[in-house]
């Protein structure tokens, strides 16, 4: 056997299917056009790999530890801020879930409305909101978890009206041949029915809002993003080493922890 | 005579096993102490809301006139965006093509392989792509390009996750079928990996596409050229108008791709 039909792609006439090559085609193409406008320079790149050394080596100092209690505190702040956010966002989805879900709505006209009213939510992302939270209520929290409540409705209103899409009718049907209302049907039929794919969306929300949260500080929006971009612009790289490894230590610990529940839900372990 | 014998059955109520405890008031009763903590904690008082909502309303209407005279400004800035993104997603598309076949269980060459790959891709997304895109801003200078660099390592992250845990989910008699004909690793990977996963890597290759359009619009804040810094410099000025116009391209231009994208995946799927 030559080593050429070792390689032979697995499709009929040993040659790469045409969708796949157009597809490599259109995206080379394109990447090719815009690399003017992204100012992709090789040279330049290949010639930073010495400062980005030069970067790594000045976060190697040592930490300034009378930083912790204020890190500390900073990250409780990032972590209470995700939770708020949030838990805000939970009680406002569950309602705008029900109307956005196609067997769920009470008319297909409000199913149209909020799907678009969600859609326009989730388009921009969450610092931008804060930039105009930040102007309209102040510097603090309470912008920062504005932000993250309003666009997390966005996507947790979407994931959960695709659960609710999903349930099982036979149950629905069950429950209404009760002679149960319109309330009841979708309290004692479809919300049990989707809420383990529920809690799977609120860890995965979680997840994504604590990211959001820790450089929502950047526009003055509380959390830990402000004394990043501070201890950056300062070149206070004996703080910047510590923050760095909060943030990494906190999402990490929420990831793995999610991860874990997210599968003993799918084995049917918790619900 | 009845037809249904609606009688109590013989067996003792006793013997019944007891109503299952509720333990949901408690659930609800902790969750919203732990909330109120947080409140007190955070300093978030509802007056200050209260005035805020006031407040809001007259601050929303100054976005009332968006101010399109600098419109081909602003589209260029966002062909910028879209272009960043684009560069950040196909990045991450090649790390993660080579990461991910190491980072799942059933392909991995050897455990040392999966636990550094596993590894790698974890510390790429927990590191957050603001963070990423201030460390390449001040390696690189100011640009689109930095951006486009944070967003490739980001999501590279996210992407070999996901591919991982696609490649992970294969039917085992795929994987057997193809190793028994003796394929080594990089064998494996392409001819029972890849086109196996191949409809759903591309679900999450539009999902990472979409999201870094999202975040890319945001980079400028730090930098890292695009519209974000437009947006940025246009709200510090209180130029109202401008802002709603920016604010109104980054909506429309959003939803274009949102749409595209669900289009292009009903098709695939």
């Amino acid at each position: 056997m030559t080593t050429v039909s070792t390689w032979r792609w697995p499709t009929p006439d040993g040659r790469p299917p045409l969708p796949l090559l157009a597809g490599m085609t259109v995206l080379l193409a394109m990447l090719w056009l815009t690399a003017p406008v992204v100012e992709v320079d090789f040279v330049r790149l290949a010639g930073s790999f010495g400062k980005m050394i030069d970067f790594a080596a000045q976060m190697f100092v040592a930490p300034d530890w009378a930083y912790v209690p204020q890190l500390l505190a900073k990250m409780l702040e990032t972590i209470e801020m995700t939770l708020l956010g949030t838990a805000i966002a939970i009680v406002i989805s569950l309602p705008m879930g029900i109307l956005a879900a196609r067997n769920a709505t009470p008319h297909v006209a409000v199913y149209r409305v909020t799907r678009d009213l969600l859609s326009l939510m989730r388009a921009l992302p969450e610092l931008v909101w804060a930039l105009v939270f930040v102007s309209a209520v102040g510097l603090g929290p309470l912008p920062g978890v504005m932000a993250l409540a309003f666009v997390t409705v966005g996507f947790m209103g979407k994931f959960f009206a695709e659960s609710i899409e999903v349930v099982d009718n036979k149950a629905v049907e069950g429950v209404r041949a009760h002679g149960a209302g319109w309330l009841q049907v979708r309290l004692f039929a479809m919300l049990p029915q989707a809420l383990p794919d529920f809690v799977g969306t609120v860890m995965y929300i979680l997840d994504h809002n604590l990211r959001a949260a820790a450089i929502l500080g950047l526009v003055g929006a509380g959390g830990i993003g402000y004394d990043l971009v501070m201890s950056m612009r300062l070149f206070q790289y004996e703080r910047l080493l510590l923050i760095a490894l909060a943030i990494y230590l906190v999402v990490t610990v929420l990831d793995r922890a999610s991860d874990r529940l997210r599968s003993r839900i799918i084995h049917g372990k918790v619900l | 005579m009845k037809l249904v014998d609606t009688t109590p059955s013989a067996v003792p109520a006793a013997t019944l096993p007891p109503k299952p405890r509720n333990p949901l008031p408690i659930w609800v009763a902790a969750t919203l102490a732990i909330l109120w903590l947080i409140i007190i904690d955070l300093d978030i008082s509802f007056e200050v809301l209260a005035y805020g909502v006031a407040d809001m309303g007259e601050y929303f209407s100054r976005y009332g006139q968006p101010d399109f005279s600098d419109l081909s400004r602003y589209l260029a800035l966002m062909g910028v965006t879209l272009a960043t993104a684009l560069w950040g997603t196909t990045l991450a598309l090649v790390v993660a093509f080579f990461l991910a076949p190491l980072a799942a269980r059933n392909f991995a060459p050897n455990p040392i392989a999966y636990r550094l790959a596993r590894e790698t891709l974890n510390f790429m997304r927990a590191m957050p792509d603001l963070l990423l895109a201030l460390i390449f801003v001040s390696a690189l200078g100011l640009g689109p390009l930095p951006g486009a660099l944070a967003l490739g390592v980001h999501t590279a992250g996210f992407l070999g996750k996901f591919f991982a845990e696609s490649l992970e989910r294969i039917d085992n008699g795929v994987c057997e079928g193809v190793a028994s004909t003796g394929a080594n690793f990089p064998q494996m990977v392409m001819y029972a990996g890849w086109p196996s996963i191949l409809r759903e890597a591309l679900g999450y290759v539009l999902y990472i596409l979409d999201r870094n359009v999202r975040m890319a619009s945001v980079l400028g804040l730090v930098g890292a050229g695009g519209i974000g810094l437009a947006l940025h410099d246009t709200l510090r000025l209180f130029e109202y108008g401008q802002s709603a116009a920016l604010i109104l391209v980054i909506l429309a231009t959003i939803l274009i791709i949102d749409y595209a994208s669900a289009w292009l995946r009903r098709r695939l799927g």
